[in-house]
Parts: structure tokens; sequence; C-alpha cells
């Protein structure tokens, strides 16, 4: 398979220009912006940070009459455990990143752009800052980019170890030198976004998804992958498998030729028990109901749970579902900005409780009760944290009822 | 305008109008915490959710706008149930100490728990999350922060109104908590709304916490003399005790009330009021305290003619008692040195509520300078400074005001009527009390020419009687008596002299375009 956003291994200019870099600038610098917008919705391109929204579609959101400046910020404030993807791509493509973000601003009409990008990803800010600057050296950003008269300024925010900055609202919060707090939706970002103005935002896959769009077309894009998930898709897979690691493939494969033939297979001893395929904030699978699956949007939701950011966590027969579930209510816990109330307060029960029943010292009803927590956070939240924490907490116990009432008993 | 139901009933709004403001409009109450009318909405404690046919998520109606055709129920099994379990989520770390807590009886959460809630609690009490208590945030308010609910009124409040933003949130998740930005308390002018709009026990006024249950408290319709701004306000006493002023409010004066004008009532306070009259610095009961004052009066205006006796008009005082000061200096003494020039720079000071002019009836006594004349200011101090004035009738504060410019007072005998010891900035040989405006009706005008009266909530001390009535007393007692025994004539004469007949009708009882309070 041709790869798309993982084609290019080595962060500098002169290695991604060889590589055929910076095409997809000029091609799209002989379009209109619109017509640039239009390609990108024909490919049938999809959010990959995890809501999976449709890209171009995003983009045609933003009013066309407001004068106010335009903005793009890149999402890559990547921190979901499980989900580690932006972070290969921004070490071995930044200037991936960079043209797609040039194109994409070019579309939109932003002549400054953003990339928020995630504290503890130190180096892959360097990286980027390097790659922004050799960029600038070309004339690839800069004023009047190759000649277009259309200028750029990329700006590169770095994080301070917020899992919610992720969220979009909070993340415009954060650069506006604001605490990072969700903001109420509507008005959604398009219309009054950072600094009060109209903004998109992407996550990084998907900016680093657009030049090849330009390139070869929106119909050759959309010919990838299968049906409503077009295109290539980076996954990143953690657990007790012979290979973890990130890997772009087509949408659409078979969850189990994945395991197998890309992750390598379980390790020597240990048994497939269940998968988280989109991240940590989706519903648990049990093997049965994974190996059912494809690798696309439509597939993952059929089996039960969502395709997300595509971190795929493998869980297997030694895993504790009680204590598996505690490190991720300890998370979501954690991270809660504590604004509304259901996720304020629920999280933090949750994970008292679950920590209770990880040592055997839970009351019997405890599960019903963690259960029932869950249940009133979901879709009752200001964002979508409350829902990141509830849905694995339900499914967990939906799926894996057996280990939690054992651990309830005292017999864990 | 957008057409909608709540409930099965139709209302139409103008656009941009929320579902809980159309609700309101309708008479639904939609519980709420963090939504207040005052402050910008925030959306996040998740009390308010309704609904909305066609969309699958409960909506929140403090941020979710109106729309053509929409259709909003307020009391499906869905909302009982989210109402229910944010109730649960707000009670799990809430230490329920309702028993001693100052909330208790105006508490949302007790309300609310009892409305919407009624659930058994599930928490083990050893999980609570156990925080802060007692906390000191300034000159008037104590902070709780175990009782809190986060709903950051108090925060939107200091960064929205007062703009002074003392206060914020620290910390996070569940470790969330209100907290003062450097340590320090909340140091602004209206401060004590705050404990006002908290809808929990979290801030409580350092000045009421203890003094009383609200479920006794009876509630009056008055105004605040605190300033010219005439801010309706609702006097809270109980036993004829006075506990805290209020706000009501109403557009055309006030949605808050200053921290200054609620300490007003402290004036009742035992201590510093006068309940006796002070003659030669002995204590006297009023009523014989009257036959000295008009004997004073009566002596000067022999010894030296009755142009020798100055009275003085207040603006501290209601309509009612400076035109008695008019009528006994014209009609009873028959002086032509009467003051009643009391005015000065009037507007909001801070573009909120506190005015320029401290005091609340300059407009008044213009009213009654309209129809009585007499002598400017400077007229007035140039004849005292002359020594050609032999007595001065006056009441404290407006003597006060006018010491600056006064050379010695101490050889000028003084008839001066007075609230309080602390009000008496010299001496005097007599010293009558009056009944105050939270013990006897009186008119103000304030600095938009509204004219507004002040109710009788408590009894004035035993003897102490308005001043009108002093005043009226002593000139019976002179033998020229101004012939304002009752109510009735001094209501009589106000409308005739003061106001004019046909501007009484246009007298706005306190609150009565808005009677509603803050707490909401």
């Amino acid at each position: 398979m041709e790869k798309i956003l993982l084609n290019v291994a080595a962060p500098d200019i002169e290695t991604y220009i060889k590589a055929g870099g910076y095409r997809a600038l000029k091609k799209a610098f002989a379009m209109k912006p619109e017509d640039v917008t239009a390609e990108v919705k024909k490919s049938n391109l999809r959010g990959r940070g995890g809501a999976g929204f449709p890209t171009g579609l995003k983009w045609s959101f933003i009013p066309k009459t407001n004068p106010k400046p335009r903005y793009l910020v890149c999402n890559a404030d990547e921190s979901e455990p499980g989900t580690f993807k932006d972070r290969e791509l921004l070490r071995k493509n930044p200037h991936l990143l960079v043209e797609g973000l040039t194109i994409s601003s070019y579309a939109i009409g932003a002549k400054q752009c953003y990339v928020y990008i995630r504290g503890e990803f130190a180096e892959e800010a360097e990286l980027l800052k390097n790659a922004v600057r050799e960029a600038a050296q070309r004339g690839f950003i800069g004023k009047n980019i190759l000649n277009s008269g259309f200028d750029l300024e990329i700006i590169t925010h770095r994080g301070a170890g917020a899992y919610i900055c992720g969220e979009e609202t909070a993340l415009l919060e954060s650069i506006e030198g604001k605490r990072g707090l969700p903001r109420l939706k509507p008005p959604f970002p398009a219309v009054v976004g950072l600094f009060g103005c109209p903004t998109v935002i992407n996550n990084v896959e998907t900016l680093a998804s657009v030049p090849a769009i330009i390139e070869k077309g929106g119909d050759w894009y959309a010919g990838l992958g299968a049906g409503k998930s077009a295109g290539t898709k980076l996954f990143s897979v953690s657990g007790p498998v012979k290979k973890p690691g990130v890997y772009e493939i087509e949408l659409g494969m078979p969850f189990k030729k994945f395991l197998e033939e890309y992750a390598g297979g379980m390790l020597e001893g240990s048994v497939l028990k269940a998968v988280i395929p989109g991240g940590s904030s989706v519903p648990v699978l049990t093997a049965g109901e994974a190996l059912k699956m494809n690798l696309d949007y439509e597939s993952v939701q059929q089996a039960g749970s969502m395709l997300g950011s595509g971190g795929i966590i493998i869980i297997d027969d030694k895993a504790c579902m009680v204590e598996t579930l505690l490190v991720l209510a300890g998370f979501y816990h954690h991270e809660s900005c504590g604004q509304c109330t259901p996720c304020r307060e629920g999280g933090g029960w949750i994970e008292k409780l679950l920590a209770k029943m990880e040592k055997g010292e839970a009351r019997e009803t405890d599960v019903d009760l963690v259960y029932s927590i869950a249940e009133n956070m979901l879709a009752r939240t200001l964002c979508p944290l409350g829902d990141a924490l509830a849905m694995p907490v339900m499914s967990f116990i939906t799926k894996f009822r057996p280990e939690f009432e054992a651990h309830a008993k005292g017999k864990p | 305008m957008p057409k909608l139901t709540i409930d099965g009933k139709t209302i139409e709004m103008p656009k941009g109008a929320t579902i809980l403001q159309a609700a309101q409009a309708l008479g639904v109450y939609i519980p709420r915490y963090c939504y207040h009318p005052s402050l910008p909405v925030s959306g996040t404690c998740r009390m308010c959710v309704v609904e909305v046919e066609k969309t699958a998520k409960l909506q929140i109606a403090c941020a979710t706008e109106i729309a053509d055709g929409m259709a909003v129920r307020t009391d499906t099994p869905a909302v009982k149930k989210a109402r229910r379990d944010v109730l649960e989520y707000l009670l799990i770390n809430h230490p329920v100490d309702c028993p001693i807590c100052d909330q208790a009886g105006e508490c949302f959460l007790q309300d609310y728990y009892m409305d919407h809630g009624l659930h058994k609690s599930r928490i083990a009490p050893g999980d609570k999350i156990r925080r802060s208590k007692r906390r000191a945030a300034g000159k008037y308010l104590t902070l709780d922060n175990e009782r809190c609910i986060l709903c950051t009124r108090c925060v939107r409040f200091c960064d929205e109104v007062t703009r002074t933003g003392e206060l914020t949130v620290s910390g996070r998740n569940d470790a969330s908590f209100i907290d003062m930005k450097e340590g320090k308390g909340v140091d602004n002018d209206y401060s004590l709304n705050i404990a006002d709009i908290c809808p929990v026990g979290a801030f409580t006024s350092r000045d009421f916490r203890f003094k009383a249950r609200v479920w006794f408290l009876k509630k009056t319709g008055s105004i605040c003399t605190g300033c010219a701004a005439g801010c309706n306000i609702e006097v809270h006493h109980n036993e004829g005790i006075v506990h805290r002023l209020m706000p009501a409010p109403n557009p055309e004066t006030n949605t808050w009330l200053c921290d200054r004008g609620r300490m007003t009532y402290k004036v009742l306070r035992a201590g510093d009021r006068l309940s006796k009259a002070r003659i030669k610095k002995g204590s006297m009961e009023p009523e014989p305290a009257l036959r000295q004052a008009a004997h004073l009066i009566d002596d000067a205006a022999h010894r030296a003619g009755p142009e020798s006796v100055a009275v003085l008009g207040s603006p501290y005082l209601s309509l009612e008692d400076n035109l008695a000061i008019a009528e006994l200096a014209s009609g009873s003494i028959k002086t032509g040195a009467l003051c009643l020039d009391f005015s000065c720079e009037q507007g909001v000071k801070d573009g909120i509520l506190i005015n320029k002019d401290q005091t609340p009836n300059a407009n008044g006594l213009k009213l009654l300078r309209a129809r009585y004349g007499g002598l400017d200011q400077n007229a007035l101090i140039g004849l005292i400074n002359s020594g050609r004035i032999k007595l001065i009738v006056a009441e404290a504060r407006a003597l006060n005001s006018l010491r600056e410019k006064l050379r010695d007072l101490s050889n000028i005998p003084t008839v001066i009527l007075a609230l309080a010891k602390s009000d008496l900035d010299f001496d005097s040989d007599c010293v009558l009390p009056y009944a105050s405006y939270f013990e006897t009706e009186g008119h103000f005008v304030n600095y938009k020419g509204r004219i507004q009266k002040t109710a009788a909530a408590v009894a004035a001390p035993e003897g102490v009687q308005p001043l009108w009535l002093v005043l009226s007393k002593i000139s019976s007692y002179t033998g020229a008596p101004i012939k304002i025994e009752d109510t009735k004539a001094m209501s009589a004469k106000l409308s005739e002299y003061a106001l004019g007949k046909s501007v009484i009708p246009a007298i706005c009882k306190p609150g009565s375009i808005a009677a509603k309070s803050t707490r909401e």
C-alpha cells in the first residue's frame, strides 16, 4: 500500500522535497481557495482527532461575510491514553503538516495559523519549529508565498500538561492565555473561535492528509479505504503485542489482519481478552467483538465502539479489568476541569469506588453504583470529557461484570 | 418573533431569548444554580436541563436559544431524573450541616432537594471530600468551601459587576475550590451581594451570621438612606430588631445594594443610639426635654429677636421632617434665618450604584426651598460667624457638614436633633433624639427626582418620636404651634406645601415595580 502520511521518515526539508514535498502547495496556489475546499469535500476526509467529522464541511462553516480575521488552529495536543500517532507524524514528517497547514490556511483564508502542541512533546515541538523555520527560508510560508500574494504565519504554541486543552474550545482559551476551560457551544468556533474570530480547528493527521488530496485529487483519496471511511489512517497500537507502534493502513482493514500482520500478533503466552479501539475514551470491546470488526468508522461503530483517534489498546487475559478501569478512571478524574457538575463530582466518586473494589474493600452494591454514576454523567456534561469516562466505565462493567462482582465480594 | 411551546403552553419571545427566559415569562419555574439574571451565563451546573423535541440530548435552558416551533418539556421523567442526579452529585461531598448553617431556610440545595431530589444518599460517609471552612473573605464575608457547589456566581460577580476580580476557582476536578486571588479577601464596596447570590451557605455575611434563623424574619419594603441613589431594600427584622438589609431589585433604582448601605441599620444598635435626651450633659426623658428646648428658643427670640434664631434643614432627613423644620422657622419662631440649601454634586460615583451625594434627600430640600425660600448656605454661615445668631436649631449631621466653615460654636447655644451619639461632632446643652427611618415613614427624593418612602419596620425606643412630631410639640410649648399634630395633618401639609397634589400619586412604593430579590 502506498503510504500518504508516513511516506517520509526524516524530519528535514531536503528529504521531504526529494520525496515530492511542497508540490501540492504549488498546485493549490494555482487553484481558487474554494476549489481547494471543494476538493477536500470530495475526498470524504474525516477528522482524525476522534470525532470523524467531515473536514471539508467543517471548513465551509466559516461565515463568508464576516470581516474579522480567520484562524486555522492545529490540534497537536495529543494526550489520550493509547493514542500516539500524531507524535509519530511530527517526529518523522513535520513538513507534511507544515504543507497541510499552508494549503488549509489558504483554503479558509487564514493568515495566521496556530499549532497547539502538547506540553510534553518538547522534542516534537522543536522539530516542528525547525520545519517551520526551514519552510520559511524556502518561501513556503511567510509573505507572498511562491508569488501567490498569500501570506501565512505559523505559530507554535506549547501546552502545559492539561489533557482538557485537547478539547477544541479549551484549547482556544489556552492560546488566548486563559485557563483551559471548555466553552459553551454554540457559538461554534467556526463562527466565534480564537480571539472571537472565525476559526477552524483540525487534528494534526487530518491536516497532514490534505497535501496528498490536493496533489492527487479528492476522487483518488475517496477511492481509498472503505466507503464513507475514505483514505488511510494512522493506528497506534499498544499492549501485549509483538510489535506495538504506529502503522498507516487503508481504512477498512479487518482488525484481525491488522493485529496479526502489523502488530505482529499477541505476545507468547498472551491471549486477547479485550480491545479499546479508538483511544481510552471509547467503549471497550470483547475479543470476540473486536475480531469480527474492520478498522473503519462504520464497522467499529457497528461492533459497539468508536474508531476515535485510532489508538488501539490491546488487553490480554492476564489483565485485571477492575485495575485497568481504575487506571482510566484515575486519568479522567484527574483531567476533569471541574467546571460542570456531573464530570467534576462523578469522576472522583467513580475512582474512589473502583479503588476500593480493586482492593476488595467495596460493597456488593458498588458495581451497580459505579455503573449508575457513569450513566448519569453520559450526555449531561458541557464537553465530551464526561462521556470519555462514562463510556469506558459502562462498557467495562457491562462486558466484564463477573470480574467486577468478584472484586466487590472481596475476592480480587 | 419565534413562537414556542413549553409544557404545552405557547409563548412568543424576542429572537435571542433563552428557554429559561421564555419559561420564566410563562411562569414555569426551572431550577438553576449557576444561572443568575444579572450575571453572564456559565452553563455549568446542569440543573436547568429540559427536553427539546427532536433533540437527542437534554439541553440546558439557561444557554439554549429559543427557535420558532420549538417544543420544550420541563416535566418529563428524563428531566426529573437528570435534576435528581445533579442534586446527588452536588450533595455527595456536601457536609449537610444545615442545623448550623445560616443559609438554612433560604438554601437552594435544601429547597431543590425537597422539590426534585428526595433520594437516599449512596455515598459512604468516609468517601466525602473535606474542605476548608470559615475562611475570612474580606471585611464582611465568610467562605465555607465545603458547602460550595462551584456555581461561580461569586466569581462572575467580582469579574463582571464590580470588575475587581478578587475571586477565582483554584484546582481542578473535584479538588476545585473558590479561592481568593493572592490570598486577599473580597475587597469591594458590594461584597455582601455575594452572600445574597450564593445559592448555598458557602458565602455568608459575617454581620448576619448566627443572628437569626431566616424563617423567623419579617420583611418590610423600604428604601436605603445611605446616599442619593435611593436603593430599594427589604428590611429583615424580628421581634423589633433589624437583622439585615437586602436589596429589593427595581429597574428604576437598583439591582444590588452596597455594603455601606447595608450597614446603615447599625445606627439602631445599642450603645451608639440616642434613646434619651441630653440636657446639659445629663440624661433626660425625651418629653420633658422638649420643654427645655422650647424654653431655649423662647429665651433667644425674646432677648435678641426671632432673627437671632437660625434653623437648618437637613439633607439626611425626610421631606416630612424638613417640612416641620421649615414650618418651625417661618410659622412659629418667625425667623428669616432658615437655611434649606444643602445641595451638592450628584451622580453615580462608581458606575454601579453609590452616589457622589452621600445624603439621601438633597433633592427633597430643593422642593421645600422652592416653597419656603430661606438663606443660602454662605449667607447663613456669614450670619453665624458675625455673631448675630444666638441659637441654632439643627439636625446633627447637617450642622457637622458646615463645621469647617464655621468659627467657634462653643459660645452659641444649640438645640440638636440626633440619632446617635457618634453624630455629635460638638458639645450641645440640648440634644433631642428622634425616630430613625427604620422606625417611621418618610419621603425622600433620590438623585433622579424619584420620590420614595421608607417604611416603619420596627418600633422606635420608648418615648422617641418622629422628628416632625418633636418639633410640633416644641412649637406648641412656645405658644406658636405649627399645627402638625398627627400623620394625617403631616400628609396634608406635605401634599400642599412640598409636593403639590398632582405629584403625590407618583410616589413610588419601594419595590413596587419588581419585588423580586437578588437571591433568584
